[in-house]
């Protein structure tokens, strides 16, 4: 037992390290972005303390050599595909998990299909989609070619969340409804969808996430007009300065700020299903 | 059910039921026609497409349809495209295999020796939070740590380790490795903790009765069924590895190209049939690779 204990609070203090290297570079980042600008670097030691790189990711500082991030632009594109490609993945991946709820034949075919978007690497995706627009002279860009890629990686995260959801669902709540002659969409609106609710939410989460960072295929496939992370790899190959960790620091906040937003709309369709039941428990007592 | 309510009231009406029997009937076709449109349109007409291009024919600026297998025989003797496969192949199995030593403990920890479900998810979620940082971010928050004057070479002389820094940190293989085990040990630990949190206590206890060591319960009860979470974990850090450039060409200085750094520069120098011909082998090892781990589990009767 005590070897077991000893066991215990040696993987407990792993465990510990283990997080420590998951978010050792994020906290030297978080350190670096005071950094003294403009002349200061991206490197230690912290010449003194100042927010100079906040104000230049915002455009609030005073011209110097460095060049400003591309904010605006790139970031409005960023939210805007990640928005398109959430609508339309989630609309997808409901469509063909509801579709899933019954057996059908070549069902295995297709699943495989859906899921091999997922598996496919944005290399391999991009390169394709670029050869198919070069060669059919389909210019390539954001809303285009790189939306459509963003939509095939993205959909089968919504897809797999909402066949979770269905699995768990019970079917003869829905059929209760119609038997009691609730019309098919007012079936849905009121009984199917309050059910399926947290995992559309959940499948909205992932696809919007996901399309905001991605990488490979925009690359590939966006053109000229840039994303927040095309626009970021461009910096790479020139010397990289502070503002790109204050621009870090400040998308980790905005993400935490979606997080919660998903984190309270999960709360209070939890609470109000919770309601809910209790309160046709009350009505049936 | 859902069939027998509008035919019920069909015969009222002639016009509305043909087009909701059409609807009724077809209804699995229509729920199914978008996303597989979708996926066949945008997912495996590139592919083929990619297949396809990789037998046409290369010239400077262009690319000709007319079928040769040369840009094949090209990257078959070249030592910088055979050595791009090498490096990445090698690259993979590094990354892989630390992934697996340092997630697995931390899984074990996670599935198994916690046993508050909130202090479960807490501490996954605890692991998941730097994914949403921008993943070239969360790349390039990695040169202040490595570099010569870097985190690490500070901390490491501040306590009289070392005396000099050591300065193959940075822009080297081993940063390029350091970097990704970082970005996807997690989507190893994930699946593990997931398939050790299922394990039903009983069962340990039970092998416990009966006498045997908390090794021999490791080695007989919890690793094996813990297998199914490895398999997928690898297959997830596999698929991200294999398919892996950004990591390569920020943490080496654009000195260590794996095959997807080959993909990148040929279709910047319009090279398209190479970048093809580079991509149908990165598919082929990523398939071999997938199918063989597949092989050691069946994942759809374990799951």
């Amino acid at each position: 037992m005590h070897q077991l204990l000893a066991l215990r609070w040696s993987l407990a203090l792993y465990t510990a390290l283990f997080i420590a290297f998951l978010y050792g570079p994020f906290v030297v980042m978080g350190i670096l972005s005071f950094q003294q600008g403009p002349e200061g670097g991206p490197q230690f030691p912290i010449i003194s303390w100042s927010t100079f790189w906040y104000e230049h990711v915002l455009g609030l500082a005073p011209p110097s050599r460095v060049a400003p991030l591309p904010i605006g632009e790139a970031l409005t594109r960023s939210i805007a595909l990640a928005f398109a490609t959430m609508v339309v993945s989630t609309l997808l991946g409901t469509l063909t998990a509801e579709a899933f709820r019954r057996h059908f034949k070549g069902a295995g075919v297709i699943f495989y299909l859906v899921v091999l978007g997922m598996m496919v690497p944005g290399v391999l995706l991009g390169l394709g989609m670029a050869l198919i627009s070069d060669q059919l002279g389909i210019p390539r860009t954001w809303f285009g070619t790189a939306f459509v890629l963003h939509v095939v990686y993205t959909f089968p995260f919504a897809f797999l969340v909402m066949l979770a959801i269905f699995n768990r669902f019970d079917k003869s709540v829905e059929e209760a409804s119609w038997a009691l002659g609730v019309s098919p969409a007012r079936t849905f609106r009121k009984v199917t969808f309050p059910m399926i609710f947290p995992g559309v939410l959940s499948a909205m989460l992932f696809a919007f996430t996901l399309s905001y960072d991605e990488f490979p295929r925009t690359l590939f496939t966006g053109g000229s007009e840039v994303t927040m992370p095309i626009a970021i790899y461009g910096t790479f190959a020139v010397e990289i300065h502070p503002n790109l960790f204050a621009f870090g620091v400040l998308t980790t906040l905005f993400s935490f700020a979606l997080l919660t937003i998903y984190g309270v709309l999960m709360g209070i369709s939890v609470r109000r299903a919770r309601a809910r039941v209790s309160g046709i428990q009350e009505e049936i007592a | 059910m859902e069939q027998a309510a509008p035919s019920v009231e069909a015969p009222r009406d002639t016009a509305a039921p043909v087009k909701e029997r059409f609807f009724t009937r077809n209804k699995h076709f229509l729920l199914l026609a978008p996303g597989v449109l979708w996926m066949v349109l945008f997912l495996i007409i590139p592919l083929a497409m990619m297949v396809y291009v990789s037998f046409w024919t290369q010239t400077t600026f262009a690319i000709k349809p007319e079928l040769t297998t040369k840009s094949w025989e090209t990257f078959f003797s070249s030592d910088t495209y055979l050595g791009a496969l090498v490096r990445t192949l090698r690259l993979w199995l590094t990354v892989l295999a630390i992934t697996f030593i340092i997630g697995y403990p931390t899984a074990l920890f996670i599935g198994q020796f916690v046993r508050n479900k909130t202090v479960q998810t807490v501490l996954l979620v605890a692991c998941v939070i730097p994914f949403w940082t921008s993943f070239l971010i969360r790349v390039l928050a990695w040169r202040p740590m490595l570099g010569k004057e870097g985190a690490i070479n500070i901390v490491l002389s501040d306590l009289g380790i070392i005396s000099t820094p050591i300065e193959s940190l940075l822009f080297t293989e081993l940063s390029v490795v350091i970097g990704m085990v970082q970005i996807y040990v997690v989507f190893m630990v994930g699946p593990i903790a997931f398939m050790l949190a299922r394990i039903d206590d009983a069962l340990i206890e039970s092998a416990r009765d009966l006498g045997a060591s908390a090794w021999t319960i490791f080695r007989k009860v919890i690793f094996p069924l813990s297998l199914p979470g490895v398999i997928v974990g690898a297959i997830f850090v596999s698929v991200m590895v294999l398919g892996e450039f950004a990591t390569a060409s920020a943490l080496s200085g654009r000195k260590v190209n794996l095959l997807g750094n080959i993909i990148l520069t040929q279709v910047g120098s319009l090279k398209w049939a190479f970048a093809a011909v580079a991509g149908v082998i990165l598919t082929i090892v990523m398939a071999v690779v997938i199918t063989g781990l597949l092989r050691v589990v069946n994942l759809r009767r374990e799951l």
